[in-house]
């Protein structure tokens, strides 16, 4: 049995060693710490909260590395395949590695990469002259480019960064912003909203239905054609939340099996209007 | 017209005027304290970029303080509003009339300044209920009542825990009971009960941890002082900080012998000399007991409210009567 008022002694005690006991504080800019000369900084890959690998293959790693030791190829968000490095290196390696690379279990691709797509070199290269290839105009680029493609082909990502001398993981990692596709979408295009308001409101569960029920993963087209899954967290319709965005209309609330409901309107529209069109010949 | 009633006039236009402009740095000084203090005891290093070791911190603050926008919510009390600020902190620098800081060095040395210095600093909780009221605001409102809830409650056994000290040396005046502690030694020998309960209220009377529940930040953003901006919110900021210089050095003077040096006053230092000497040992004894207050603060958490009324009803009331009940019968029956 502990004497009473001998954790409030105890608690005192503490403060008062505390007094004289030396000081944690780094007086930052007047003390630096000493630091090697070959340190770039602490590498960190660590999981979201959602349990989800942070590592999106952008290559800032690579870029940033004195002694170009980091080569790297694998798979974006969309399910593009993306690669840094030597391509004669990447390309006797097989996709397994590269899925390995990315921290993603092993799949096939639905959508062949359209990384190879022609693009039109004088549209682009007008467009860049058309903004003195200032660097702050990467972005407004990007949207003369998505709003003729409907998406950044890589060839034109390619031709920009030659054509302005940024480096290409720059101008990847540029393009990842949101609002900009690396691959283009067919027929209806469903994002399924990944901020943080939509996913602890069940927006995960919104997400199995559709994958289920269309049978493709994000990034990936149905083999009909009809659909195109994705997840954005820019939905931005947090009061609905969990939100999916058809096209350009924006549902939610939603449970999984309205979220079905949705897609099989659509596709039931699609197989009639189909049907009119057959039904003449 | 009478010469000395115009003397006693100037007398005291002076003495006040001086007391007022003595807040200033004792805030500052106290803030300085607090700040490098609870640094230290966290293991920091505190202010040290204005002045050497940051001396000046407080006085920045100050000046910030005085720099910035005096906004008034717009469903205010508007008069209300504006007065809290002042009535507070005039309770505490009128209450610093009566301290006796030396010998001779006493604004207003009246025969009851005990009386008088208990009714002026309970003044300060009609402006914090006041400014509570006054500011429509949810969180003033609760903190203008915990202030009048808590301030009320403890200061019966503040009172009472001092009545032992009267009785004790047989007058009201903060002079007489000092000279008391010069013939029969610190009061707090006599008062080995009266002291803690004294202690205890009136930290929880000037809203000193653990006992701050009336600003407390966690629970009531900042109680009273939610809508206070500017110079008003400074005079709350300074209020506290007197009060605590102030409570300090009336626990010095009622229980530790005030200006009295531990070991006998010499009798050769008189006039001038005397007046320093005393208030150096005044200064020294307030000061040990404003750092002992800032400890406390580093070291302890906010207690409950219901621990807080519990401890003054049912704690410390009784316990300041019964030590009432036996210092009258041992004055009486010893014939002290």
């Amino acid at each position: 049995m502990s004497i009473p008022g001998s954790g409030l002694l105890n608690g005192f005690a503490t403060t008062w060693r505390n007094l004289f006991a030396p000081k944690v504080t780094r007086q930052y800019p007047e003390v630096r710490p000493t630091i090697p000369d070959r340190w770039r900084g602490r590498l960190d890959l660590i999981y979201d909260p959602f349990g989800e690998h942070k590592c999106e293959v952008c290559f800032q790693c690579a870029q940033v590395c004195p002694v170009e030791a980091i080569d790297m190829s694998g798979f974006d968000t969309q399910g593009n395949r993306i690669r840094y490095g030597m391509p004669e290196i990447y390309d006797e390696r097989v996709d397994p590695n590269a899925y390995r690379r990315a921290g993603l279990a092993a799949r096939p691709m639905r959508n062949p990469a359209r990384w190879d797509d022609e693009v039109d070199a004088a549209f682009v290269r007008k467009l860049v002259e058309g903004y003195d290839a200032r660097p702050e105009a990467l972005v407004a680029i990007f949207g003369a480019v998505q709003a003729r493609y409907g998406y950044l082909p890589e060839r034109a990502l390619r031709l920009i960064s030659d054509l302005m001398t940024i480096h290409w993981a720059q101008v990847f990692g540029a393009a990842g912003l949101g609002g900009f596709r690396l691959l283009p979408s067919e027929g209806h295009l469903i994002t399924v909203c990944s901020c943080a308001a939509c996913r602890f409101s069940g927006g995960d569960a919104l997400l199995a239905a559709l994958r289920e029920d269309l049978g493709v993963a994000p990034g990936e087209s149905t083999a009909d054609r009809g659909f195109t899954l994705e997840t954005r967290p820019d939905v931005g319709a947090g009061a609905i939340s969990p939100a999916i965005r058809i096209d350009t209309l924006v549902y939610g609330p939603l449970t999984p099996d309205e979220a079905r409901h949705l897609v099989h309107q659509r596709r039931e529209a699609a197989g009639s209007r189909a049907m009119a069109a057959g039904s003449p010949s | 017209m009478d010469f000395s009633l115009l003397l006693g006039i100037g007398r005291f236009v002076l003495a006040t005027t001086l007391l007022l402009l003595l807040t200033v740095p004792t805030a500052f000084i106290i803030i300085y304290l607090e700040l490098k203090m609870i640094a230290l005891m966290q293991l920091r290093i505190g202010p040290n970029r204005v002045g050497p070791a940051g001396i000046f911190q407080s006085a920045i603050h100050g000046f910030k303080v005085l720099g910035k926008e005096d906004v008034t919510p717009d469903q205010a009390d508007r008069p209300t509003f504006t007065l809290a600020p002042w009535m507070v902190f005039m309770a505490a620098a009128m209450s610093m009339l009566v301290i006796p800081f030396a010998p001779g060095l006493v604004a207003f040395d009246s025969e009851i300044s005990v009386v008088y210095f208990f009714a002026i600093i309970g003044l300060s909780v009609v402006g914090l209920l006041v400014a509570g009221w006054a500011s429509y605001n949810k969180y003033s409102l609760l903190g203008g009542l915990r202030s009048a809830a808590q301030m009320v409650s403890y200061e019966i056994p503040l009172t009472l825990s001092i009545v032992g000290v009267v009785i004790l040396t047989g007058s009201l005046s903060f002079t007489h009971i000092i000279e008391w502690q010069r013939i029969h030694g610190w009061a707090v020998i006599w008062q080995l009960v009266g002291f803690p309960v004294f202690y205890i209220a009136s930290t929880a009377e000037i809203n000193r941890t653990p006992f701050d529940l009336v600003e407390a930040d966690s629970e009531i953003v900042a109680g009273f002082a939610t809508e206070y901006s500017g110079m008003r919110f400074g005079f709350f900021f300074f209020a506290e900080y007197v009060s605590l210089f102030i409570m300090s050095g009336i626990l010095v003077t009622l229980f530790f012998g005030g200006w009295l040096a531990p070991w006998p006053f010499p009798a050769q230092l008189s006039g001038f000399a005397g007046s320093l000497y005393g208030l150096f040992w005044f200064i020294l004894k307030t000061y040990i007991f404003v750092l002992i207050s800032i400890w406390a603060r580093a070291t302890l958490p906010r207690i409950r409210v219901d621990q807080l009324m519990g401890m003054a009803w049912k704690a410390l009331l009784p316990i300041a009567l019964v030590n009432l009940l036996v210092t009258a019968a041992v004055v009486v029956i010893f014939k002290l």
